[in-house]
């Protein structure tokens, strides 16, 4: 374009000579004219002698013009496929091997079409839904274009529906892949397993080793931990628009839309419904629908005609019955109308079942119990119903709804296997999203007690103020379970005092010199803390007994994944101002406890410095201020538990009081707390503070006994 | 006329310019190498015809899919669906019957026999049995059992062998399940077999043996690595760049590979088990060490995989990897470290620890299949107190248990129902009705009337229901899961109980936050006595205390569904033998599922004086009471009960300031 530009500029200055020089420009002409032609020509040919190596190039092409590979009859075909193959017998893991991102690379074959020594296409070239499936893994983190980096191979021969191929040439076609050695590490995926008249349930084509994504095995065939079970895709999923209806009773108790049912069922299901009338309805196919309507799309009982698969959504249970295959769409379809499957289809293996949990989302009846049916889905409570309603309709929306999500559960669960140790969990599986999101997992869920005799690390954070650092470094060392005491000195400009100075304490004093005044240091995981238990502890603390130290460190060993602290405070709504507010009165109620005196377990100290959501951790240290409140957020949102108070309130030297040089400085620091707190709710995205009315005190506090006799006297004392 | 040739010619000249370049340009792309487009989509072509490719299936071929009649199984395959007879399974508890053995009877099965007569199954004639159980042992020399009668081809037969000896050439396994040790990866049947740990010669047959985890998150100098040994011993070893798994520093080696050849019991973090069979002895000893097992590709089955989710707890990998394996290992994130290491703890002391515990899972486990939907969810199999405490019977739904409301993100109930048990003196408590009516968070309140009077006709009008129930006049019968009570929490009292409103309101508030737990007033203390060699309890006042008296007690409803369900009879029944060991069978029962102490709150000095002694006073005198401890002890196998130094009181109590600004003002009160 911009050639022909040039020349139009050019072109009035030229006409003067056109005469003259005629000859010369028919001669160009020509010469551009045929250089044109050769290059069109070119154009023609190559990319067929470049085939193999742009197949990396998404271009728009045309699936008729795939190259033809011809397969002699005598071409190698694999065995048939081994039942006993097993990750470790017939994967090859080594093609996988160390990954940092723990994801296995998948390689797609090139499209071809084969046809047998005759020229007759083996199978149809690829449908809808492999092309879509191949789509769905090249467009995936999985994928790869380089062949030899690859650890799982897929084939572009399409085996979806095992109705539309020629078993023996689509084995040869497998077969002569570059890298199928014997089928190792190649998935296929089939849908449709078996033909007539005995429907194996398993893709008949041999495959040797290769992996299976199949829909429809049965526990004969299904090789555990090896295969995936995929479901079998139901193109109604995209063709028809289905809204969402929420769980609950609904006019049918139990539905059956299935057109194809063995007459021996059918008569089961009948019986069901002259039994119990109105709340079971059993659909048939349409026998007199008019011209033009999609006879798919609607189902029938005598003379009344319903919408399908609108229908499903009017019942709380859809019968999943199975036909000449196990494996049967309407699962798909009844799952995405929230409506509970009863699955009868004795030795059925379910969809992608190594890891969902099908008790929560189905009934399993086994075929010669039909007849009982409504009788055993009666005794499950509405409200189990109605969870099982709201699981169907997530698996679907997480597995089932489209070729893309089956293909990447498959990969999931193949990737899982090889990668055992990033592989997702159950409730990453299972859960959904609703449940993800309020459910706690508390990290110290096992009820542990840890025996006494391991005691505690004490941490001091410590500026400058040496005589006070070292009369709390005296007080705490008269703690019986204290086994080390840990300086924090977070003063860059100034050296710590000499060994002879510091106090001679009966446990291991060590004095770690940090890089950067900063608050965070209080909770870094140091290397030197051996035990769980962790006192964080202020340099001004003096004025806790020894008793109370130590009857804290007791009730921590109760409550060892809750913050156990001694001065307590509380939040509020403050309903004029709209946010929360910090309190430190005498209130009623206790929902933090200051880090100024605290036990912890150390796990804490982890979260603190590397897990800490948003940028709190950078805000507290830029801001000086709030380490303790953010530390209170993130044990309660990890634990989903309040905090512990012990024993009555004292007078306290804490940041609140220190500063008090009168009311302005105090309310301006109550100000800067409360900000840190609407801060750290709007970056936890919730309140995950707990109020509780409750503190702990020794069994016998402030009761009519003797004083000596009391495992803790010196508590409460000013 | 020439101009019009000239301005022809002119646009002829530069379209054909037009074409030339546009046609040559792509393939000057094309013959560059190198991938030009850093990020441009790349693999799977888009098909230009996409759109009009066939679907796999042609509508109607899925709905037509010609209907058959199912296949019948195929030599020796069996699964649920096909080998097993549901219908003699109705009814209350699994119903079994175990085949007698001819000859003397080894002590591992008159342990197995103990341990299932100790389950909630049943025992009943060979034709009502919904499973026939036929222990496989090895026979002392080489001899076989014979076929026994009732065999049917082995249906509904559950053929048992806990340990790997196992006689099979004499008859056919058929349609029996088989539930064995380790059983190989490619015999067993999902399903339908039922996968048991490979236990040791002397594994405890009850109570168990504790598990060794001592804290929660492993030890800064413990190794990262121990290694099963073919002689049964542990190897730590300590590679080069050993691991702290708490950041990312790490100390320098610790020296050349440690060997203990003497120590049964793994002291690591991880612990490798190669996958041959022998090793799965291994297996569990790491369970119990809290060593959290690393299986390098199992040729067998992991125990009860059926039910127990084994990715939480331990780490299948492949053989062929081990350098990865350990590279992963050692930059596994400290919190799954803890949460595996947690869940090897609970799932051995769940499941494991006791040749009982083992029986009574494997029946479980069959219990759930017959139940089918209305079997142990997932979540109660794999979180504590695990499935074996927490029944089925009394909910699907884990919200109802007082075990899961931080995994459900739910709450319990916010009212209580008040259960007075009226005894023999038979006074109706009016005092009490009005203090408990009287507290906001009270729902109801139900008195069981244990007297051989009948209940008074007239009842003080209270703001909440008032139901009064007929007891069986035993005591054990305030611990029967009454259908009138409609919430979570019971507040459990006696006739003679004295308990003001703050109280009462104080304690329920304080049990919201610790439903698992009982909230007591009074309380006893446990302690081993040296003179007697034996247990004994005693209600003086001390520093700590392990069990709070029922007769004001507040706790979760499903207590009851456990005490009546799981509790064996013989337990029971000597409750009501000597009502003081009620208190304590409850608080035995609730320290074994919470693994945790009671909570006691306070409680005013002025009902002490006004009411009769609760606790039992010279106890030397009682030697009967005073024994109960000791034999519920020995039916639990250990002693569960654990010991607490605190109490709960409110934040300001007796605190310096104004009584007019604490809300439990009258627990104040001298």
């Amino acid at each position: 374009m911009c050639a022909s530009v040039k020349y139009n500029i050019r072109g009035p200055a030229l006409i003067p000579r056109m005469k003259t020089k005629h000859r010369i420009y028919y001669v160009t002409l020509f010469s551009i004219v045929l250089l044109g032609l050769i290059a069109t020509g070119m154009f023609q040919f190559w990319p067929h002698s470049i085939e193999s190596s742009s197949d990396w190039n998404v271009e728009k092409r045309s699936v008729r013009d795939v190259p033809v590979v011809r397969l002699p009859a005598n071409s190698p075909s694999p065995e048939r496929g081994d039942l006993s193959c097993r990750m470790h017998t017939c994967f090859d893991v080594y093609r996988c091997g160390f990954n940092p991102k723990n994801k296995i690379k998948v390689y797609i074959y090139s499209l071809k079409k084969y046809v047998d020594d005759a020229g007759v296409p083996v199978s149809n070239t690829i449908s809808r839904e492999y092309n879509e499936l191949l789509t769905a893994i090249s467009d995936s983190d999985y994928y790869t274009d380089d062949i030899s980096r690859a650890c799982l191979f897929v084939p572009s021969i399409d085996v979806l529906n095992q109705n539309t191929l020629r078993t023996e040439e689509t084995a040869q076609a497998l077969a002569q892949l570059s890298r199928w050695d014997r089928g190792t590490n190649h998935l296929l995926f089939n849908m449709l397993p078996g033909g007539p008249p005995d429907y194996n349930t398993a893709l008949d084509v041999p495959r040797d080793r290769a992996l299976l994504a199949g829909g429809g095995f049965s526990t004969w065939t299904y090789r555990q931990g090896y295969d995936v079970s995929i479901p079998v895709y139901s193109p109604l999923s995209a063709e028809v628009d289905l809204p969402e209806k929420g769980p609950g009773p609904r006019r049918y108790f139990l539905l059956s839309s299935q057109m194809a049912v063995h007459p021996e069922y059918r008569e089961d299901l009948e019986a069901l419904q002259a039994r119990h009338g109105e709340s079971v309805l059993v659909l048939d196919k349409c026998t007199n629908l008019s011209e033009g309507v999609l006879w798919v799309r609607k189902r029938c009982r005598e003379h009344q005609v319903y919408d399908y698969p609108q229908v499903l959504q009017e019942g709380t249970f859809c019968v999943v019955l199975r036909g000449a295959r196990l494996g049967q769409a309407v699962l798909s379809d009844v799952l995405r109308a929230g409506c509970v499957p009863v699955v009868i289809a004795d030795s059925y293996i379910l969809p992608f079942s190594e890891v969902l949990d099908w008790k929560r989302a189905s009934v399993v009846v086994p075929e010669e119990k039909i007849p009982d049916v409504y009788g055993i889905l009666q005794s499950i409570p509405q409200r189990q119903i109605e969870e099982m309603q709201r699981q169907a309709r997530w698996f679907w929306e997480a597995y089932f709804q489209s070729i893309k999500a089956i293909a990447m559960a498959t990969l999931q669960i193949i990737n899982d296997r090889i990668y055992p140790y990033a592989a997702l969990s159950y409730e990453e599986w299972n859960d959904p999203p609703t449940v993800k999101w309020s459910s706690v997992s508390n990290p110290l869920f096992l009820p542990l007690i840890p025996p006494q005799s391991q005691g505690f690390t004490a941490i001091v954070l410590t500026y400058d103020r040496v005589e006070s650092l070292f009369r709390v470094i005296t007080e705490v060392s008269k703690v019986p379970s204290l086994s080390k005491l840990l300086v924090v000195w977070n003063n860059q400009n100034k050296n710590p005092p000499e060994d002879s100075v510091w106090p001679k304490i009966r446990v291991p004093l060590k004095v770690v010199r940090t890089a950067e005044n900063k608050l965070s240091n209080r909770f870094f995981p140091y290397d030197e803390i051996e035990t769980e238990a962790v006192l964080a502890i202020d340099d001004d603390i003096i004025m806790l007994t020894s008793d109370e130290l130590q009857f804290g460190y007791e009730v921590w060993r109760e409550f060892p994944d809750r913050l156990v602290g001694y001065p307590g405070r509380l939040h509020l709504w403050d309903h004029e101002m709209n946010k929360w507010k910090y309190e430190s009165e005498w209130t009623n109620e206790v929902s933090m406890v200051l880090t100024g005196a605290a036990f912890y377990h150390k796990y804490f100290n982890y979260l603190y410095t590397y897990k800490m959501p948003g940028d709190i951790k950078n805000w507290v240290d830029a801001h000086m201020n709030c380490e303790d409140i953010a530390m209170n957020f993130l044990v309660a949102n990890v634990t989903g538990k309040a905090v512990i108070k012990v024993t009555p309130r004292k007078k306290f030297k804490c940041p609140e009081c220190t500063a008090i040089d009168g009311l302005s400085l105090d309310q301006t620091h109550m100000v800067e707390r409360s900000e840190c707190i609407n801060k750290f709710a709007s970056v936890f995205g919730t309140m995950p503070l707990k109020v509780v009315e409750h503190r702990a005190d020794p069994v016998l506090y402030k009761d009519d006994f003797p004083e000596k006799l009391k495992s803790f006297p010196n508590i409460g004392s000013l | 006329m020439q101009s019009w040739r000239r301005k022809s010619l002119w646009l002829a000249l530069s379209a054909s310019w037009l074409l030339v370049l546009l046609r040559v340009f792509p393939l000057l792309r094309l013959a560059v190498p190198a991938r030009p487009w850093a990020g441009a989509p790349q693999g799977w072509p888009r098909w230009l015809d996409a759109e009009l490719l066939q679907s796999f299936s042609q509508p109607g071929e899925l709905p037509e899919d010609d209907p058959q009649l199912p296949q019948a199984p195929r030599g020796g395959s069996c699964d649920w669906g096909a080998c097993f007879d549901v219908s003699k399974c109705r009814g209350g508890g699994l119903k079994v019957f175990v085949y007698p053995v001819a000859g003397p009877i080894s002590d591992t099965h008159r342990r197995i026999l103990a341990s299932i007569e100790s389950s909630r199954s049943r025992s009943v004639s060979p034709d009502e049995a919904c499973i026939l159980l036929l222990l496989s042992l090895e026979a002392p020399a080489g001899e076989c059992i014979p076929v026994p009668q009732q065999w049917n081809g082995g249906r509904n037969h559950l053929v048992l062998s806990l340990h790997p000896a196992f006689c099979t050439q004499t008859f056919q396994l058929g349609q029996a399940m088989v539930a064995k040790a380790s059983p190989m990866v490619d015999t067993f049947r999902p399903g339908f077999d039922v996968a048991l740990p490979l236990l040791p010669e002397a594994h405890p047959l009850r109570g168990g043996a504790p598990g060794r985890l001592g804290q929660h998150s492993p030890h800064p100098g413990v190794p990262l690595l121990a290694l099963a040994e073919e002689r049964g011993g542990w190897r730590t070893a300590v590679p080069d760049s050993s691991a702290c798994p708490w950041d990312g520093r790490c100390e320098q080696d610790r020296g050349p590979e440690q060997t203990h050849p003497g120590a049964t019991l793994p002291n690591a973090t991880f612990c490798l088990i190669p996958g041959h069979r022998p090793d799965a002895l291994h297996f569990l000893q790491a369970l119990q060490a809290g060593c959290i097992p690393v299986l390098l590709s199992p040729r067998w089955e992991l125990p009860f995989s059926e039910v127990i989710d084994w990715t939480k707890a331990a780490i299948v990998a492949d053989e062929r990897l081990p350098f990865q394996v350990v590279a992963a290992l050692q930059e596994m994130p400290p919190t799954r470290v803890l949460a595996l290491r947690q869940q090897t703890q609970f799932l051995w002391d769940a499941y494991f620890s006791s040749v009982e515990k083992v029986i009574h899972t494997t029946l479980e486990i069959i219990q759930d299949r017959i139940f089918g939907a209305s079997a142990h969810p997932s979540l109660l199999w794999n979180s504590p107190p695990g499935a074996l405490l927490a029944l089925p019977t009394f909910s699907t739904s884990p919200s109802d248990f007082p075990f899961y409301y931080l995994q459900r993100g739910s709450r319990p109930v916010g009212r209580f129902s008040a259960l007075i048990w009226v005894g023999a003196p038979g006074q109706p408590p009016l005092k009490l009705i009005q203090a408990v009516a009287g507290s906001q968070h009270c729902a109801q309140i139900l008195v069981l009337w244990s007297s051989e009077k009948p209940p008074p006709p007239r009842w003080p009008k209270t703001a909440v229901p008032l139901t009064v129930l007929e007891g069986q006049r035993k005591v054990s019968d305030r611990f029967f899961p009454h259908r009138a009570i409609s919430t979570d929490a019971i507040l459990s009292l006696d006739a003679q109980s004295s308990l003001t409103t703050s109280e009462v309101d104080f304690a329920f508030v304080v049990w919201q936050s610790f439903p698992e737990r009982m909230v007591g007033f009074l309380t006893l203390s446990h302690f081993w006595d040296e003179a007697r060699g034996g247990w004994g309890y005693t209600a003086e006042r001390a520093n700590e205390f392990s069990v709070v008296l029922t007769s004001a007690a507040l706790y979760h409803r499903y207590y009851h569904i456990l005490f009546t369900h799981y509790l064996p009879k013989a337990l029971r029944a000597l409750a009501d033998e000597a009502p003081t060991c009620v208190d304590i069978l409850m608080n035995f029962l609730v320290a074994a599922v919470t693994k945790l102490p009671p909570l006691k709150v306070p409680y005013g000095k002025q009902h002490l004086e006004a009411r009769p002694p609760l606790a039992p006073e010279g106890l030397e005198s009682q030697p009967p009471v005073q024994d109960c401890i000791n034999r519920m002890a020995v039916e639990f196998g250990y002693m569960p009960l654990v010991s607490s130094r605190l109490r709960l009181d409110p934040v300001l109590f007796k605190d310096p300031v104004s009584v007019l600004r604490k809300k439990y003002r009258s627990l104040e009160k001298p």
